[in-house]
């Protein structure tokens, strides 16, 4: 008993921060259909403040306070108002990707502004952490432990006086129900919702100022996995019930202690602590029909507006579409001028499908230049980006087309770049059959991925894959037959025949074969039958399966196949920097792939390249910035995500969308004399495949 | 014998029974009107039917086969298509698309291969049947459209031609004049009328336009607290007192 109680009560401060990140989100998701993954951020980021600031010479009173009750609350204020807000009824991907880049972006950008990460050891947030205070059933109780057992038992108890007993708490649960009619009553909806993110904000905030000192140095990577443990804990409470985020964090915390002290050391305790939480959300997760949650505002609020119409109602006053207008007035004037007519001996396809001629020109520019001028440092980024391009395929197929959010593909192709690895180096396969290889073992992963996830969609689906990605970093990349830990394993350059492809411009040539045959397959799939029934089974998964569509099979299939061409893009790159660590695929990687892919581009195979070299090429023009920079590329990305709220479709869709629309009226202004001001605009005519767009 | 035969199908949520023993049949070619106030039990009977929930108790038989442990869209293919009360459209696709999808799903499988293989363009005779199912629904002008700009008519409309795709035996249709004005519902009734008369489709009609049912319907079903209240020819159920009551609230 005392023996149990001895590993139970270390696991109460954990199980108590945890429960604090749950009932953040909880409350946050429950008032405004958001679910923040923001607040592991958010909590390092009142962690680092505390830490930072008592290093700096502040008694620990004044920096709780900043940290915890202004600065937390503020960054949740600032992030409602200039993202949440806007995506409250969109999609589920188009409201994870915001959370997702800010997760990413947030540390980073805060590690920057503070400049380092303080070294002293972080402090409780009062008491002497080291001191035993009390003893109970003979279990010495610390400072440390006592301190955030009161702080979170203080702060649960006013937040159930605040919803039983206030106005606000009433009205809270009011909003909860249907916003609408709330505002209907006379009450300030938008408002209620801020406070919820006010308060909840706090309990990211305070959790983070707890969690620090559970740790020797403070570390953003623990404010990931609190993050994944909060997200388990809420998935016990349902996503809706506060007492239960509470006991389930608690539950969590306990319980991963007493496992971790009762398993006998080794690889698979070492593995299954980390990896409860996944176990916790497939448990959870599907368990029963009514845990199939969907939007708690899908009820009461309008259906978003398509992106299409957003993108078109969208009109950003950029000095990149003046300067485009200008020209397209000037060469009009200078037609007439010269009284030209509209040349109807123009390639007539080029005219109808401008973007597509464009596209394929710089394609083919770009490849050119490769063969011949561009240095060897350059070139090999360009090749990196074609490896990452066969990843950022894959995602254009599972989540661009079929809508199943993946937050686990990373794994996906270390899986396949391990494979290769170990099949090339251990066994003496030749490179190119090992890698197809790993591609064939990535899609077998791939299946295992989506046969205990079919119930699933949106963003519980996304949490399993997230869940999975950590479950692949702490059992699978470990072992020595795999990923090999931080050794890692070597993957020469292959050949065939007399053929080698040691050398940079081969290489260059073998990535670009693999590319386009990637491509090409999920092109394909996309364009014909199967394609349609992944449309049909991203609008309505019931009424897919209500035509006859087997949408089981289906998610199995597109799975396997995106899967296993992530494995191939995995071997790629693994063959291209000659060998792989586990680092180079894990779970970060996972959320960052998906954010980039939204943001550059999820509806169309040329936002998959383009996402592959905008992707190498951000961080090599980083990695020549002093090392207090190295994380600007994350905050760019993360601040992207402003930009995709506004455009879900993507970048390269929206430019190309922008390019036709202004091809067009060029077009319009050669034909029509007169034209001006008043002229409609055509419609823009190179629309994306019919909803690739629009995830 | 019955096309459509389900005996004692019960479904209980937390403790509230949604069907209680509930006992449908529907007879090749026949029209079968389902109707009773609201929470009655009528949708969940269709998610039952069809395998979106699954029944506590209970059988469904097609032909004579038992389908209650198929998964949904196998039952579609063996000829059940259905409408739905909250639209389920797939965003994104136009009106022709929404046919297709459902022409080539419920005649074939996954072609995942063949896709690969060959660029699989759809097959002439398909797109005759989209055609024609466009022409019967007034919708052929309408066919490049993406779905989500129309009109909540033209949508019911489109989940109609997909449920008729690929030429089901029984068609459920979940209140599909809900939404529709008198104009649009009297057309709604020609074409459901039509529909029976070219094809003999059986169908089943979950509605409360008590003149659309009478316009389509034979044999009414009066469900009420998961149970059912009446059964019989649509005039004589209409008229029966308990029917009365549950629909008009007492009193006559």
């Amino acid at each position: 008993m005392t023996e149990l109680l001895g590993y139970a009560i270390p696991g109460i401060p954990f199980g108590c921060v945890f429960a604090l990140m749950a009932i953040g989100l909880v409350l946050t998701y429950t008032t405004s259909g958001v679910f923040n993954l923001a607040f592991g951020a958010q909590a390092f980021v009142s962690g680092l403040a505390f830490v930072s600031l008592i290093s700096d010479g502040w008694p620990r009173w004044a920096a709780a306070l900043l940290a915890i009750v202004v600065l937390g609350p503020a960054v949740g204020l600032a992030l409602d108002r200039l993202l949440f807000r806007r995506v409250r009824t969109a999609s589920p991907i188009v409201k994870l990707v915001p959370s997702l880049g800010l997760l990413i972006a947030l540390p980073q950008l805060a590690l920057i502004i503070a400049g380092s990460v303080p070294t002293i050891a972080p402090p409780a947030l009062f008491l002497d952490a080291q001191r035993v205070y009390a003893h109970v059933l003979g279990v010495p109780v610390s400072g440390l432990e006592l301190s955030i057992m009161v702080a979170t038992a203080a702060v649960v108890a006013l937040l159930l006086v605040l919803a039983r007993a206030t106005p606000l708490g009433l009205q809270m649960r009011a909003v909860v129900e249907s916003p609408r009619l709330v505002e209907l009553s006379g009450i300030n909806a938008g408002r209620v919702g801020a406070t919820a993110w006010v308060i909840s904000s706090c309990f990211a905030g305070l959790a983070g100022v707890l969690l620090a000192p559970l740790y020797s140095q403070i570390d953003p990577q623990n404010y990931t996995v609190l993050l994944v443990w909060g997200i388990a804990a809420a998935v016990i409470a349902r996503f809706e019930s506060i007492p239960l985020a509470l006991g389930g964090g608690l539950a969590l915390g306990i319980g991963q202690q007493v496992l971790a002290g009762y398993l006998p050391p080794g690889v698979i305790a070492s593995g299954l602590r980390p990896s409860l939480p996944f176990i916790v959300l497939l448990v959870f997760l599907p368990f029963g029909r009514r845990n199939r949650i969907e939007d708690p505002l899908a009820g009461c609020d309008p259906p978003p507006s398509t992106m299409v119409e957003d993108a078109r109602r969208y009109r950003p006053a950029s000095a990149l579409a003046v300067g485009a207008d200008v020209g397209t007035r000037a060469v009009g004037l200078w037609h007439r001028a010269l009284g030209a007519g509209p040349s109807e001996s123009l390639a007539a396809r080029a005219v109808r499908r401008p973007t597509t001629v464009v596209a394929w020109t710089l394609a083919a520019l770009a490849v050119l230049s490769a063969l011949t001028w561009v240095p060897a440092d350059w070139l090999l980024t360009m090749t990196q980006g074609l490896a990452f391009g066969t990843v950022f395929v894959s995602l254009t197929l599972l989540t661009g087309m079929s809508g199943q959010i993946s937050l686990c593909q990373a794994s996906f192709a270390g899986l396949g770049g391990f494979v290769a690895g170990q099949l090339a180096t251990q066994m003496g396969w030749p490179v190119l059959v090992a890698g197809v290889a790993g591609g064939a073992l990535a899609a077998l992963l791939g299946v295992i991925v989506a046969l205990p996830t079919l119930r699933l969609a949106g963003l519980p689906l996304a949490l399993a894959t997230l869940a999975f990605a950590l479950l692949a970093d702490n059992v699978l990349f470990p072992v020595s037959w795999l990923g090999d830990g931080a050794s890692g394993v070597r993957l020469p350059r292959p050949s065939i025949g007399p053929v080698r492809f040691a050398a940079a411009r081969p290489f260059f040539i073998l990535a670009l074969v693999l590319l386009v045959v990637s491509a090409g397959v999920v092109k394909r799939i996309g364009d014909g039958t199967t394609g349609r029934y992944l449309f049909a089974m991203r609008g309505s998964e019931t009424a897919a399966s209500s035509v006859g569509i087997d949408v089981r099979k289906l998610r199995i299939g597109v799975f396997a196949i995106s899967a296993g061409i992530a494995g191939v893009g995995g071997a790629l790159y693994g063959s291209l920097q000659g060998s792989l660590v586990p680092e180079d695929f894990n779970y970060e990687i996972s959320l960052v792939l998906l954010v980039v892919a939204a943001i550059v581009g999820l509806g169309s195979i040329g936002g998959a390249v383009v996402a592959g070299l905008v992707y190498t090429t951000l961080q090599r023009a980083v990695a020549t910035l002093p090392t207090r920079y190295a994380g600007l590329v994350a905050v760019l990305f993360g601040l992207a995500t402003l930009s995709y709220t506004r455009h879900p479709e993507g970048i390269v869709d929206f430019l190309a969308g922008r390019f036709s629309e202004l091809w067009a009226r060029l077009l319009g202004a050669l034909r029509t004399p007169g034209y001006g001001r008043d002229a409609p605009a055509p419609e823009p005519e190179a629309e994306p495949a019919h909803g690739v767009a629009r995830p | 014998m019955s096309l459509l035969s389900a005996r004692g199908i019960s479904k209980s949520f937390g403790g509230i029974d949604a069907l209680r023993q509930l006992d449908l049949d529907v007879a090749a070619g026949e029209a079968v009107g389902i109707a009773g106030p609201n929470g009655a039990g009528k949708t969940t009977l269709f998610n039952c039917l069809l395998g979106l929930t699954e029944p506590d108790a209970g059988s469904v038989e097609l032909d004579g086969r038992r389908i209650d442990r198929l998964p949904t869209w196998r039952r579609s293919r063996l000829g059940i298509g259905r409408t739905f009360q909250r639209l389920a459209l797939f965003d994104g696709m136009t009106v022709a698309e929404h046919l297709l999808v459902a022409e080539q799903a419920r005649r074939g499988g996954i072609p995942f291969l063949r896709d690969l293989v060959e660029r699989s363009e759809p097959r002439v005779e398909e797109l005759e049947r989209v055609d024609a199912t466009m022409a019967l629904l007034g919708l052929t002008e309408l066919a490049d459209r993406p779905v989500e700009g129309l009109s909540l008519g033209h949508a019911r409309l489109v989940e109609l031609g997909r449920a008729m795709m690929g030429e089901p035996r029984l068609l459920m249709l979940d209140e599909p004049s809900s939404g529709l004005d008198a104009a649009e519902t009297t057309r709604l009734g020609v074409i459901l009328s039509e529909l029976r008369h070219r094809s003999g489709t059986a169908v089943v009609l979950v509605e409360h336009d008590l003149q659309l049912v009478e316009a389509v319907v034979e044999r009414l079903y009066v469900l009420d607290f998961g149970q059912l209240l009446a059964v019989g020819a649509v005039r004589d159920v209409l008229d029966d007192e308990r029917v009365r009551r549950a629909y008009l609230g007492g009193g006559q």
